[in-house]
């Protein structure tokens, strides 16, 4: 039977949404992208096809990079979400480490593609500390990104994984 | 510390530019998710629209009836052609109302819906009801110039031919026709002459990951707030006043989610929002779905050109005869002037070439519009001509390379650019790009002349094969711009800020982080204490954006000089308090010292009447003297038995000048494989069914696009000849990155499979089809 309240964790604030048609629920059809822009005032994660196809709405889930458009809010009892905004410290605003990579290494042009992402990334590195570049390639193939910002995204990842192209040396006297 | 103040602009006496040593300002948001876009902001009581579209390429709306829409809870207000002054016409010349009667294209609006949600504004579009009477419909625009043919505007054009010229960009009178030396003459001298009807007409779309959209506030009368994630709020102001003309519009806009020269006018978005605004007196906000961003949102222009091209014995170009027709899909959006910067760029390519019969014909179909996107006409026109260039190289068995060497615009040669003037190329020369280039990817080693694969397979069904591509433009120079740069002393402290008053709306370049740094070298100071104004026309002098690589002469030009005029006032007011002339002064620590005097400094503070502030004015004036140049090199390995292509190496190679921020300017130059560029030639196109004339492309799905997981290996070359440009000899290159790639690919398709290819996109049918297994 369908539940008429959800409970979830999102970048660890607990909360309980009430699923109806009335005035301020939730309707049962609701996305969780949705649900994290239009209620939570969460707008890292971005709306761009809306249909699983791009990855711009990238959020985890449990642990997994889900696309939250083809989410239901609904589907979401008991799960624990991290968006782009909970990586950074709540307090201090201090960046994660794979957050800071993203700027040492010019890992984004636009942006837009950016908090999905990074997200994606970070369900990776959480199970898998030293992926291969083919598993950091294969592990993004769902996120578009239409400024070409792949190459300089695969030094931010590679970076992290253990395998760092030295800054120094590639822009050698530029620094 | 260094002597930076006294004109002194070469790269050792910078801090800043040059230097992969500080990030874009606004890095921390994107990476935190703090980086604000459209779609992100609200305001209160703001209504969401949807729109109605046509299901049909050509119609007539025999009736429509809003009454049950109207009635749904929640639904502010129905709007059809009925209630929009059919005077309020886009394009150019003003060509369609915002809401017709008659149909254009599948997806053209029939009405727009404002409602409180999103969902209800959703749901009402079903309940309006429709009866449409189909009319004949044309979406080949070769087809479209015959007689017979269903005309769009017959009171304004004959034959679907839209009037050339747009007076902004041709203040002599209209540019669509280069003619030049004798053209028969021309071709008589020649030794290799190659003639042939080539297309690059499947309308490709550039896909920004955000769609277009607007918020449009009617502060009453003909007042208008606008939010809108265009490129340009400078351009979106211009061409929505196309529209309405004394209409007095504030742009304002946020980090733009990629545009590729595409999101810039976006009247359509703006236009729907300003009507449903004014007749709620709310704020509006419409956001293209992708589906529509995809069908209704302007693709690349058509590309269809017959023409002759002739080539003495020692392989330079003396005779161009052409005939370029552009499909503008349902309206031109000033595409006039991507044919005057299409014929432009083709000369820069020819340079040498003194006899030209260039004539285009922009023409309207039923289609969704086409219009400006990263490449500007150029890329259009150049992916049809390199073809035939090509094949006149290959005649003559000359290496591509070494052609494009001698044909390239170099200081000196003289070409009409886009405002139909003659001008003169100073201080570039590319042939030291264009050799560095080709040996960095190793050139020499892997072409094996026209026709044979660089490697095979040892079964043969596998064959690698390499291109190359050359193409440049002028407009890194074009608009007028200016800006404002001032000094503001700290209440508390000895130290200052400095504030740059510009239009620079960031969509991804990095050049609002850029001029900052040209700004912070002027006036030494640190990176860290240099703002720059939000992106709004109001608060901002002129600054038509980041179009065409214009950031970086334009606004640098601009910027640099008002950095001066502050500087140089600093001098003035120093000179009480130093006691010397002012060529001997310069900044430091906030403050003015002398060479002079060592020792002796004032605070620009202490120069500065309390409270206030000191600004310096600067400004660049339109000039097409300075093209800039990008030499692509592929390598592609094609399977012969499933007709896949796949992109193993490509080289970007320029000469920029100078480099503002070398990492920026490495992902322009990678870029080139995106926004409907490269993959052109390998597997992006629309396709539209030809009988119920839809976009069977119509999502992210269906529309093929390059993963992650499929990238080649992309290395760059990148020299810094320090050309005569402005205060930082820079160029800007970003815009043609991709320009040229998909001609260089077609060729390396044709060199790999050793039969010619010509069609765009090279799908596994089209090369199963040139090697007769289809
Ligand atoms: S917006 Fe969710 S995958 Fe594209
Ligand atoms: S950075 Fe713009 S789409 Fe990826």
């Amino acid at each position: 039977m369908a539940k008429d309240t959800i409970n979830l964790s999102v970048n660890g604030i607990d909360y309980t949404f009430s699923i109806g048609d009335n005035f301020g629920q939730v309707p049962c059809n609701e996305t969780l992208l949705d649900t994290l822009r239009n209620r939570l005032n969460l707008t890292a994660a971005k709306k761009a096809c809306d249909e699983g196809a791009c990855g711009c709405c990238t959020v985890i889930k449990d642990g997994d990079a889900v696309p939250s458009c083809m989410t239901l809010l609904a589907d979401c009892d008991g799960c624990q979400i991290t968006t782009l905004e909970g990586l950074s410290d709540p307090v201090t605003g201090e960046l994660s480490e794979l957050q800071q990579k993203f700027i040492d290494y010019y890992a984004f042009q636009c942006g837009f593609c950016t908090p999905g992402i990074i997200m994606t990334t970070k369900a990776l590195l959480d199970k898998n500390p030293h992926p291969t570049e083919e598993e950091i390639r294969d592990a993004l193939s769902g996120n578009y990104c239409r400024c070409i910002s792949h190459y300089h995204v695969f030094e931010a990842v590679n970076a992290i994984a253990g395998r760092p192209e030295d800054l120094d040396e590639k822009w050698e006297g530029r620094r | 510390m260094k002597n930076f103040g006294n004109e002194n602009y070469t790269p050792e006496n910078y801090k800043y530019v040059g230097k992969v040593n500080v990030p874009r300002k606004d890095a921390k948001d994107i990476v935190s998710g703090k980086a604000m876009f459209l779609d992100d902001y609200k305001l209160p009581r703001m209504l969401i629209a949807k729109t109605l579209r046509s299901p049909y390429a050509h119609a007539k709306i025999k009736s429509i009836d809003t009454s049950e829409a109207e009635k749904l809870n929640g639904v502010v207000a129905v709007v059809t052609y009925k209630d929009v002054d059919q005077n309020m016409k886009m394009g150019w010349p003003p060509t369609k109302p915002i809401l017709g009667e008659e149909l254009m294209y599948v997806g053209d609006p029939v009405a727009f819906v404002a409602a409180e949600t999103e969902q209800i504004a959703e749901d009402a579009l079903p309940l309006i009801k429709v009866e449409y009477e189909e009319l004949p419909a044309v979406t080949n625009a070769l087809d479209a110039v015959k007689d017979d043919a269903p005309q769009l505007y017959p009171d304004l054009f004959k034959n679907n031919i839209i009037t050339p010229g747009y007076a902004p960009f041709q203040k002599d009178g209209p540019f669509w026709h280069l003619i030049k030396g004798d053209i028969d003459k021309g071709f008589e001298d020649c030794a290799f002459i190659a003639e042939d009807t080539v297309e690059f007409a499947k309308m490709a779309a550039p896909n920004a990951p955000e769609a277009p959209g607007a918020i449009v506030r009617w502060e009453g009368g003909k007042n208008f707030t606008v939010w809108c994630d265009t490129q340009s709020g400078h351009i979106c102001k211009t061409l929505n006043n196309i529209v309405m003309p004394d209409a007095n519009f504030d742009v304002r806009t946020f980090n733009v989610g990629g545009s590729y020269g595409n999101k810039q006018s976006q009247v359509m978005q703006v236009m729907s929002a300003l009507i449903l605004s004014m007749k709620t007196n709310r704020p509006v906000k419409v956001f293209q779905s992708k589906v529509e961003q995809m069908c209704c949102f302007e693709t690349r222009l058509g590309s269809q050109v017959h023409a002759k091209i002739g080539m003495d014995k020692d392989g330079v170009i003396q005779a161009v005869k052409g005939e370029w027709t552009v499909d503008a899909g349902c309206l031109s959006n000033t595409t006039q002037g991507q044919v005057g910067v299409g014929i432009g760029e083709a000369q820069l390519v020819m340079a040498k070439c003194p006899n030209w019969d260039l004539d285009t014909n922009l023409v309207a179909t039923n289609k969704q519009p086409a219009g400006i996107v990263r490449g500007y006409g150029g890329q259009e026109l150049n992916s049809c001509l390199s073809l035939l260039i090509g094949r006149t190289m290959r005649e003559g068995n000359f290496d591509p390379v070494e052609v494009y060497k001698k044909n390239y615009v170099c200081e000196g040669d003289v070409y009409t650019w886009r405002d139909g003037r003659q001008w003169q190329a100073h201080s570039v020369n590319y042939v030291k790009a264009i050799e560095e280039s080709s040996k960095k990817f190793d050139w020499k080693g892997k072409w094996k002349g026209w026709g044979i694969p660089t490697w095979e397979s040892e079964d043969g069904t596998l064959v690698r094969g390499v291109g190359c591509g050359i193409i440049g433009n002028a407009d890194i120079g074009e608009d007028n711009t200016e800006a404002y740069v001032r000094v503001v002393p700290d209440l508390f402290t000895d130290k200052s800020r400095v504030v740059i008053q510009t239009n620079i709306t960031e969509s991804g370049m990095g050049q609002r982080s850029n001029i900052i740094k040209m700004v912070a070298d002027v006036l030494n100071v640190d990176y860290d204490m240099v703002d720059i104004t939000p992106p709004e026309i109001k608060i901002n002098p002129t600054g038509f954006g980041l179009c065409g690589s214009r950031g970086t002469i334009c606004y640098g030009h601009a910027v640099s000089s008002a950095a001066e005029d502050v500087r140089q006032k600093l001098y003035d007011l120093a000179v009480p308090f130093l006691e010397v002339t002012t060529d001997s002064m310069y900044m430091t620590d906030y403050g003015v010292a002398t060479l002079a005097r060592p020792g002796k400094f004032v605070s620009w503070k202490k120069l500065i009447p309390p409270d206030l502030t000191l600004t310096g004015y600067g400004q660049h004036l339109e000039n097409f003297s300075t093209p800039n140049m990008f030499m692509i090199f592929v390598e592609v390995e094609v399977n012969k038995e499933t007709g896949q292509v796949k992109l193993v190496d490509c080289l970007g190679g320029t000469d920029c000048g100078q480099a503002i921020d070398p990492a920026m300017l490495e992902m322009q130059v990678q870029s080139g494989i995106g926004s409907a560029s490269l993959d052109t030639a390998i597997y992006e196109e629309h396709v539209i069914d030809p009988s119920i004339l839809r976009t069977m492309t119509y999502d992210m799905i269906e529309y093929k696009w390059r993963p992650f997981n499929d990238f080649p290996t992309y290395e760059t070359c990148v020299l810094e000849s320090q050309f005569d440009t402005f205060q930082f000899k820079a160029t800007g290159v970003g815009e043609i990155a991709g320009a040229a790639a998909a001609s260089a690919t077609m060729q390396a398709i044709s060199n790999a499979i050793g039969v010619q290819v010509a069609t765009y996109p090279a799908t596994p049918d089209v090369i199963l089809k040139a090697l007769e297994k289809l």
